[in-house]
């Protein structure tokens, strides 16, 4: 009967010839023996895909990984974490300052003064004619020059936004009589100087300058908007701190052009340019100007101090002559599109960028990989690895399973991963601190979280080190404060809370706790009792919580937790600050920069001082920390700010987690001694970096070798 | 015949419109921004936010939203938040991803399900048939992405060849025939699991199908007639069972676009179905109301087609 036999042999064909095909198929071994080229190729795997790969439009890390080998910035960080110079070859920082002449105050020992009078006293105080502290010498010694502008008519526009709706305002015309202004250059950039002329100048030379008097504003606007448009358009005191830049020369895109001073500059202006959504638009609201002194000099000047600005210069530079007006001007008529709406946005170049990183972007195919081919004319000596492949696999064990396989060299290896393979011969495996740390915030809106003693006495009663054990696999470790645990700006003379429970009664007991007849906290009667929330889906943050809630149990408060879809999370309950204590993590950049997240003045909804905390001495020091250009007095600072928010105990700082990665032990660092001879080493990870600092000079070896001089 | 399908096209327009509101409504109730406003990054100030908002007409009533967004699915513009890339572009690519799973897990569905259901019914009770029904429960019950690890797990571990994405990575400049066995060997394994559930339950209706023609009173005339088993059985019984089953052909249609999210995100396999799973993580809302709306109109054509076909495999039915 035919139709039996159909039935039967069609599956019995179809099965062998699908099964057939494994034969074909390379073995881990097979792969590199069977395929030399396979040991020039480095294979990555990651969970998601990159969005755009343009360092000015994209925000997400994937992106940003992939953009760290197509472009180049301008200075990066070296092993120990200072600042190395990559495009550009050095950079000065100094200042200009800017006062003007207050007309009406009295100067000690000289009364009512002209610019050229107070040029004088400052000559005179700098020659060292005038008694004067030491603190105030320095600067003065950091002042180079003196000049006078004189004084000068101008009028300015400014529209005034209607509140509440986006349409566009009136105009208001200002006119200005600008008195005479003193400009100062100093080689330092001194956010104390002013404070220090003052006590030259008299006891309020600065803040009694009376800029209304200068400015005439038209049409009827109230007293006290008249008041903010004179300070804003006549500041009594103004600090531009300026960076150089040297650039190296005869740097080559990957397209061949010459990298020049006007790249950086177009850079910089694809950021501010609104058409482009830039999402590091903040970074570089404080520039003031980029000039092109000459085709290897920029002049970076800023509105106003901002210690921040030199690690913003390591982003990424773009291709002027690719992107600029006229080139998108011409793209979007060969695509067919309106020239005048067709922005950077809407490029080719973000899927296909050029830049003049080490790798030569070659092919994208979404949620699959992106291919990399190595820069033979990289500045720095072209990679030793040919090819980069950042391949897309969204889930965690299958990037395990293909690791085991062959097809990717590496991975985002989880702790129970590397407890599995570190014992393993075939793999090497290392681990550091990373940037970044898991906490428990409480609303200090709310009681009993406003008082010190109770937020210390909640810390005192979870045992950390038990979730860095058990959770984390030992990847883990303990945290006093907001800074990077590897830099100088981390205070390491403050000793974690140690795990005390009955510590944490006593503490609670001073604040009026007592525990009752069933065991319960109570104060006046009520009970000691909050709810602890997380995001749903981070399966470390609801270990956490089942632990600190169990802790916590155990000293009598009754906790209930809750885990919620992270859209949910942030808008209902972060962003309106309504919560008792939450589980989160930050993330971190080197920058000891803590406005947003500490600053009392971010304590509003939507701000990420969702905490609440607010402490005089911690907000001024930073602010300090930001207008700061000194490093020593910038850790120093920070120090003292670390202390306080360690004893203020906003959050229950929990643990920075370890990266974690496993390698074949077939992957070296290759490098050629002067002699010419090749020498192979092992990878460490650097100090404080990571393991893939010196990735250019990785390669993989058909075998392991024997390193010469291990140690 | 002609003024069935004429209503029953008018029916499904209206029935498109409705999803299109509904699904539109939907998506914009639930909470969450597109993933380029990030809250709880630092350097993200309300006034980005809210030219993000603007970009994406996120400001506007919700009615000229959705005026927008399917004036731009008509015009073909749509395009996706996430990468600015062209939405119907995107689909297009992703569908011929997940087109060759799609056939070779409907092979394996169809051409396994048959002899087995066919072969449990004939021998009823016994300890094949037993078999059958214990593994087909198994199968069913059973969760896909549990099943998915022990496989890939014990392929691995046990024959050290790659079985994710499409095709071995760095495999180099291997001869034709290689790479396409390759291919095939890593499409084996998902569109296997893919087929697992269908073949156990499809395998079930061939033999409840079976059981029941093969007790009517032809099957025992055409037995009792002294005809040979085999053509009593493949000749009288089949073709009779096989009628339900066309009709079911059209209902697989929107499997084409639904893909497997599970399967294909565990296998990092780049088609539709992770597409929309990941287009819904990030709120790319243009990607995932094409998709909706696409599946949408798969689903009605579909129904269709299987009516359609009812009446053509059927002299019977009149609608």
């Amino acid at each position: 009967m035919t139709v039996r036999r159909i039935l039967i042999y069609t599956p019995i064909v179809v099965v062998i010839f699908l099964l057939q095909s494994y034969l074909w198929v390379p073995t881990y071994e097979e792969q590199s023996k069977g395929n030399p080229n396979r040991l020039n190729e480095y294979i990555t795997a990651s969970i998601g895909d990159a969005h755009v790969l343009n360092p000015v439009l994209s925000s997400d890390s994937a992106s940003s990984q992939i953009e760290n080998m197509v472009f180049e910035g301008l200075i990066d960080r070296d092993e120990d974490l200072n600042f190395r110079g990559r495009l550009a070859t050095s950079w000065e920082i100094f200042e200009e300052a800017f006062f003007y002449i207050n007309e009406e105050a009295e100067i000690p020992g000289v009364g009512r003064a002209r610019a050229g009078e107070v040029v004088e006293l400052l000559n005179k105080a700098r020659a060292e004619d005038l008694p004067v502290t030491p603190q105030i010498k320095v600067s003065l010694g950091h002042i180079k020059e003196i000049s006078t502008i004189p004084a000068r008519n101008f009028t300015v526009t400014r529209i005034e936004n209607k509140e509440k709706t986006n349409k566009r305002g009136k105009e208001i015309r200002i006119q200005v009589r600008a008195p005479a202004r003193i400009k100062l250059v100093l080689d330092h950039v001194d956010q104390d100087l002013f404070q220090n002329l003052e006590v030259i100048l008299g006891g309020d030379y600065f803040r009694s300058f009376d800029a209304l008097s200068y400015v005439e504003v038209e049409g009827d606007i109230g007293r006290l908007k008249k008041e903010a448009y004179a300070r804003q358009v006549l500041p009594p005191t103004e600090h531009n701190p300026i960076i150089l830049f040297q650039l190296r020369p005869n740097v080559k895109f990957h397209d061949g052009h010459i990298f020049d001073a006007n790249d950086v500059k177009f850079t910089y202006e694809a950021l501010m340019n609104p058409k482009n959504l830039s999402p590091r638009v903040s970074n570089y609201e404080p520039v003031k100007e980029v000039e092109v002194v000459d085709p290897l000099t920029v002049r970076i000047t800023y509105k106003r101090l901002y210690s921040l600005a030199l690690s913003t210069w390591g982003m990424g530079i773009l291709p002027e002559h690719i992107l600029n007006d006229e080139a998108l001007r011409k793209e979007a008529i060969e695509l067919g599109k309106d020239p005048n709406k067709f922005s950077m946005r809407q490029s080719r170049f973000n899927r296909n960028p050029i830049g003049c990183g080490p790798f030569v972007f070659r092919e994208w195919k979404s949620d699959q990989y992106i291919i990399l081919d190595r820069f033979d004319e990289y500045w720095e000596g072209p990679p030793n690895y040919k090819r980069y492949i950042y391949r897309i696999i969204p889930d965690l064990l299958t990037q395990e399973m293909e690791f085991y396989a062959g097809t990717v060299d590496s991975y985002g290896v989880q702790p129970h991963q590397v407890e599995r393979l570190k014992d393993d011969p075939q793999y090497q495996s290392f681990s550091g601190p990373s940037f970044g740390y898991t906490y428990i915030g409480y609303n200090m809106r709310r009681k009993p979280f406003d008082d010190r003693r109770v937020r210390t006495a909640l810390s005192m009663a979870i045992d950390v080190d038990k979730i860095i054990k058990y959770v984390l696999y030992g990847q883990g470790e303990r945290i006093t404060g907001p800074f990077v645990k590897q830099t100088d700006y981390y205070n390491h003379s403050i000793k974690p809370i140690p795990y005390d429970p009955d510590g944490a009664l006593r503490l609670l007991e001073e604040a009026g706790w007592r525990r009752s007849e069933k065991g319960w906290l109570e104060k006046d009667g009520k009970r000691f009792e909050f709810t602890l929330i997380t995001n749903s889906g981070n399966d470390l943050r609801k270990a956490v919580l089942a632990i600190a809630q169990d802790g916590w149990r155990q000293i009598g408060i009754d906790v209930r937790t809750d885990l919620l879809e992270w859209a949910v999370f942030i808008q209902e309950r972060v962003d309106k600050a309504d919560f008792d204590a939450l589980v989160l993590g930050w993330s971190m950049g080197i920058e000891p920069d803590l406005y947003e997240v500490f600053h009392s003045s971010q304590t509003n909804p939507d701000q990420l001082n969702f905490v609440g905390s607010k402490n005089e001495e911690a907000d001024d020091l930073i602010i300090k920390v930001r207008r700061e250009y000194n490093h020593e007095k910038q850790v120093e600072y920070c120090h003292r700010l670390h202390e306080i928010i360690a004893t203020e105990q906003p959050y229950t700082f929990l643990y920075v987690a370890k990266w974690t990665a496993v390698l074949d032990k077939k992957i070296v660092i290759k490098e050629t001694d002067p002699e010419g001879k090749v020498v192979y080493k092992k990878i460490t990870p650097t100090k404080t970096g990571t393991y893939t600092f010196h990735f250019n000079k990785w390669i993989k070896l058909p075998e392991v070798p024997s390193f010469a001089l291990e140690g | 015949m002609v003024s069935f399908i004429g209503r029953s096209i008018i029916q499904k327009i209206v029935t498109l419109f409705f999803v299109s509101v509904v699904s539109f409504l939907i998506i914009h109730l639930a909470p969450g921004e597109p993933s380029q406003v990030d809250p709880l990054n630092p350097k993200f100030t309300p006034e980005m936010v809210e030219r993000f908002r603007q970009e994406f007409h996120l400001d506007k009533p919700l009615y000229i939203q959705y005026l927008y967004f399917y004036h731009d699915l008509f015009t073909g513009r749509t395009t996706s938040w996430k990468d600015n890339q062209s939405v119907l572009t995107k689909i297009w690519e992703r569908f011929l991803n997940s087109l060759p799973l799609f056939i070779v897990g409907t092979i394996l569905t169809w051409t396994l399900s048959f002899p087995i259901g066919i072969r449990s019914a004939l021998f009823r009770g016994g300890a094949y048939d037993r078999g059958a029904t214990f593994f087909s429960y198994l199968l069913i019950s059973i969760p896909g992405f549990f099943f998915a690890y022990i496989l890939i797990i014990f392929v691995v571990t046990r024959f050290h060849v790659p079985v994710i994405g499409m095709q071995t990575f760095g495999i180099g400049d291997a001869t034709l025939p290689n790479l396409i066995m390759d291919r095939i060997w890593h499409l084996l394994i998902p569109s296997v699991l893919g087929a697992t559930a269908g073949i156990a339950v499809l395998s079930r209706y061939v033999r409840s199908q079976m059981l029941e023609v093969e007790g009517q009173d032809y099957v025992r005339t055409a037995k009792a007639k002294g005809l040979p088993p085999d053509q009593v059985h493949y000749k009288h019984a089949l073709r009779n069972a096989l009628l339900p089953f066309v009709t079911m052909f059209g209902l697989i249609l929107p499997g084409l676009i639904g893909g497997s999210v599970i399967i294909e995100s565990i296998f990092s396999w780049p088609g539709m179905g992770r597409m929309a799973y990941e287009a819904i993580l990030a709120r790319d809302y243009p990607i995932i109301l094409t998709v909706n709306f696409v599946s949408a109109i798969l689903v009605l054509a579909g129904t269709f087609v299987s009516d359609v076909l009812y009446m053509v495999v059927d002299p019977r039915i009149r609608l």
